[in-house]
C-alpha cells in the first residue's frame, strides 16, 4: 500500500522526556523548547546514550533534568567549558549545552568566543528571555534599554547584548534563532544546528510570564514574527545575516542566519588528526618521566 | 507556521488518516496532563480539575480512533508519528498561568478546539481520498460541537472575581 508519509523514525519524542515533571511557572516559554528539542532529538535519531546535555544555572538550566539523557546541570556561566571537555573526551557524544541570557552573556559571556573560535562541535541553545527570571527578576544582559525591574526601578540605562550579532561577529558557523510560538520552526533550527558540524548557536526567544517585559510575549511572537527564509535570506551571505540580525530587539527574524557552506574542520577532528601524527612519537607511559629529564 | 511535517494530504489513506487523528489526540491528552500537574504543582485546585476532566475527554477521543482504526485495518503497523504534528489540538503551553480562573482554562480549551477545527478546516482542501474526507470532515464538525459544549460551560459560570490576577502585581522593588 502506497504510504503518504515519510518513514517511521527510529526514536520518537517521548524517547527523550525524562520522568521529572518541569516546575517552571505556568505559561514559560521554555516548555515549548523542550518540547522542539525532543521533536529535534528524535529527528536526529540518535540514541539518548549517545547524547549529553549540558547547563549552567537559571530556569532554561533545568532541561538536562527534563531530557532522558547523560546530563550535567553544572554552574553559573560554565556550561560551554565543561561541554567542550565533554565533547574532547567522548567525541561520539552529541553534545548539546542549554543557557539563559544571563548564564550564556553575562556569569559565562568571556566563554562564550572561545567556545565559538574553538570550534568544537557542539550545540549552544540560549533560551533568552530578557531577565533573570529564576532570581526574580533582576536585569539581564539582553534586557531592553528602559525595562523596569528590581534592579532598575526607573528603567534600564544600559543597551542591551545583541547575541546575535555577538555570535557572527565571533565567526560561529551556524547562527539560528526560534521562538515557543512556533515549535515546529524551532524544532527544525535545533536539528539543523545539531546537524552541522562545528560550533553552532540557536537564539531562543522564550518569554518569561513572571518577571518578563510583557505577560503576552508569545502572543506577540506568534502575531509578528517573520522566517528568514520567507524574506528570501541567503544563509550563506554572513554580511546580510549581519544586516538582518541588527533588527534583534525589533523584529523577531525565525530561522537560519548564517551557515557556513564550507564547515572549517573542528577542534575535536584537528585534534584526532594531531594525536595521530603524534602517536609514533609517543612515549611510553614507563619513559613518560624522561620528557622533563635535562639532558 | 507549519503543523504537520512530512505528511502530504493529496495521498493520505483512511488508514493514516485515523492514525493521524488518534496521535492528534493523543498530543493533547498529554498536554491537558502537563497543564493539571503545572496547576496542581502550584496549588491552582480549580484549574487542574478542568484539566484534568479534559485529559479524560480526550483519552475517549483517543480510544474511540483507535477501536475504530483496529476494527479497519487491524495490526497494520503505523506509519504515522507524533515527530509528524505539531500542536494541532494541544493547548497552548503560553494560554496558562498559575493562578488562572476557571473561566480562563475553559478559554484555554475553547482555544485549542477552535485550533483543531481549523486545522481540519484546511486540510480538506487537499484531501483527494473519498473516505478521509469524510473522516476529516466528521472530525472537524465535531470540533465544532466540542467549542458549543466549552462555550457553554462558560456562559454557565458564576463570573469571575472583581479582583484579577492582573490586581495582584507588584510594581518592581528595589532589593
Amino acid at each position: 500500500m502506497p504510504t503518504s508519509v515519510a518513514a517511521l523514525a527510529a526514536y520518537q519524542s517521548k524517547d527523550f522526556k525524562s520522568d521529572l515533571k518541569p516546575i517552571w511557572c505556568p505559561g514559560c516559554g521554555d516548555f515549548g523548547v523542550v518540547q522542539a528539542i525532543y521533536r529535534a532529538l528524535a529527528a536526529i535519531g540518535r540514541a539518548p546514550h549517545d547524547i549529553a546535555f549540558v547547563s549552567g544555572i537559571g530556569c532554561s538550566s533545568r532541561i538536562p533534568g527534563y531530557t532522558t539523557a547523560y546530563g550535567f546541570n553544572s554552574v553559573h556561566g560554565r556550561a560551554l567549558p565543561i561541554a567542550q571537555g565533554i565533547k574532547l573526551a567522548n567525541p561520539d557524544l552529541l553534545v548539546l549545552v542549554a543557557s539563559g541570557d544571563g548564564d550564556g552573556f553575562s556569569i559565562g559571556g568571556g566563554h562564550v568566543p572561545h567556545a565559538v573560535r574553538r570550534n568544537i562541535d557542539i550545540t549552544y541553545i540560549v533560551m533568552d528571555n530578557q531577565i533573570y527570571g529564576l532570581t526574580k527578576g533582576q536585569l539581564s544582559p539582553t534586557s531592553p534599554k528602559g525595562l523596569k525591574t528590581v534592579t532598575s526601578e526607573y528603567g534600564s540605562l544600559e543597551e542591551p547584548v545583541n547575541p546575535l550579532m555577538y555570535m557572527l561577529a565571533y565567526g560561529a558557523g551556524f547562527v539560528g534563532q526560534g521562538t515557543p510560538a512556533d515549535m515546529a520552526g524551532l524544532a527544525d533550527v535545533i536539528e539543523q544546528a545539531t546537524r552541522y558540524p562545528g560550533f553552532s548557536f540557536v537564539n531562543v526567544q522564550s518569554p518569561c510570564v513572571t518577571f518578563g517585559e510583557d505577560d503576552d510575549q508569545v502572543k506577540d511572537h506568534r502575531a509578528n514574527m517573520k522566517s528568514l527564509a520567507s524574506l528570501g535570506h541567503d544563509p550563506t551571505d554572513r554580511l546580510a545575516a549581519m544586516g538582518l540580525a541588527q533588527g534583534y530587539g525589533t523584529d523577531l527574524h525565525t530561522g537560519i542566519f548564517y551557515k557556513n557552506p564550507n564547515p572549517p574542520p573542528t577542534f575535536d577532528a584537528q585534534m584526532r588528526v594531531r594525536q595521530a601524527e603524534l602517536a609514533p612519537k609517543a612515549l611510553p607511559r614507563e619513559r613518560i618521566l624522561d620528557m622533563f629529564v635535562q639532558r | 507556521m507549519t503543523k504537520t511535517r512530512s505528511i502530504d494530504f493529496s495521498k493520505l489513506g483512511l488508514r493514516d488518516a485515523l492514525d493521524l487523528a488518534t496521535i492528534i489526540e493523543e498530543e493533547a491528552k498529554e498536554r491537558y496532563q502537563e497543564l493539571a500537574d503545572q496547576m496542581e504543582l502550584h496549588h491552582n485546585a480549580a484549574a487542574a480539575h478542568f484539566f484534568r476532566f479534559m485529559h479524560d475527554v480526550e483519552v475517549i477521543h483517543e480510544r474511540k480512533l483507535f477501536e475504530r482504526r483496529t476494527a479497519l485495518f487491524g495490526k497494520e503497523p503505523r506509519t504515522v508519528d507524533r515527530g509528524m504534528i505539531f500542536d494541532i489540538e494541544a493547548p497552548d503551553y503560553d494560554s496558562v498561568r498559575a493562578t488562572m480562573t476557571p473561566r480562563q482554562a475553559l478559554h484555554t480549551a475553547l482555544a485549542a478546539e477552535v485550533k483543531a477545527f481549523e486545522f481540519f478546516e484546511a486540510s480538506l482542501p487537499s484531501v483527494t481520498d473519498a473516505d478521509v474526507r469524510e473522516l476529516f470532515t466528521e472530525l472537524r464538525d465535531e470540533e465544532l460541537e466540542h467549542q458549543g459544549l466549552v462555550q457553554k460551560q462558560i456562559t454557565a459560570l458564576a463570573p469571575d472575581d472583581a479582583i484579577t490576577t492582573e490586581d495582584m502585581g507588584d510594581d518592581p522593588v528595589a532589593q
